[in-house]
């Protein structure tokens, strides 16, 4: 069975240092609601791939430098 | 507690007080020995009367609802900033009530749960009538289980939302 892998994320610490954007203004910039975005920076919903790009978008940033995984290399 | 939360929230108390009213309407009039023994005709017209209480009852509530959020938001709004004009608490209104794929997916798993139960109940009952239990008793079980179904599908989206959902 593949082992289930924790995404984490670093949307706050971009907020933070994007002018200290908040929750509803990223939440507006993407279309999704601010509960959403509070559930992706808590980990607690992983967004789809469209959703991911769209954030780093916001952020003028690559993907994977919003988004990681982690156990890397477990496999 | 979010919009789509606070509307489960809602829908599920709806679900409850007419299932108990069910109960206690179908209750009383069987009690007072109104309705024949196996008279289907009854239960039928009473589940026929509930459903529809139910559809009117949810639009109705979730109309006021939506009409209170509304007020509610605008007035946080005018609170906050006192110049903010009414396309912002439009903006706003709007933000708040968007449908985005989480909910969409919370949606989906919680549709799976009370489909699941009211499949369940449907074999219950079918199995019900196999074992020779009245026609009168398969109704109530069949109508009971799609109650408790839709009640536990708002359950479910609730406790999504709270604990998260995954993909998968």
């Amino acid at each position: 069975m593949v082992k289930k892998i924790a995404i984490t994320n670093e949307i706050r610490k971009l907020r933070f240092f994007a002018n200290e954007m908040t929750q509803q203004q990223l939440a507006e910039s993407v279309g999704v609601s601010r509960q959403t975005i509070m559930a992706i920076e808590a980990g607690k919903y992983s967004p789809s791939l469209e959703l991911a790009f769209r954030i780093a978008e916001v952020f003028n940033v690559k993907i994977n430098e919003v988004f990681d995984y982690e156990g890397k290399g477990d496999r | 507690m979010s919009y789509q939360e606070k509307r489960t929230v809602v829908s599920v108390v709806t679900g409850v007080l007419i299932l108990i009213s069910y109960f206690i309407y179908t209750n009383s009039k069987y009690q007072s020995g109104i309705v024949p023994e196996g008279d289907l005709k009854f239960w039928a017209g009473s589940m026929l009367l509930f459903i529809a209480i139910g559809i009117a009852v949810t639009i109705v509530i979730q109309i006021l609802f939506h009409i209170l959020l509304s007020v509610t938001i605008a007035a946080k709004a005018k609170i906050a900033d006192a110049v903010c004009d009414d396309k912002e608490i439009e903006r706003s209104i709007k933000i708040e009530m968007t449908t985005d794929e989480m909910d969409k997916l919370i949606e989906l798993k919680s549709n799976m749960v009370g489909f699941g139960f009211a499949g369940a109940g449907f074999v219950l009952a079918l199995i019900l009538l196999v074992l020779d239990y009245s026609h009168v008793i398969m109704l109530n079980v069949m109508f009971v289980s799609f109650s408790i179904g839709s009640i536990l599908e708002g359950v479910v989206q609730i406790y999504f939302y709270r604990r998260g959902i995954t993909n998968g």
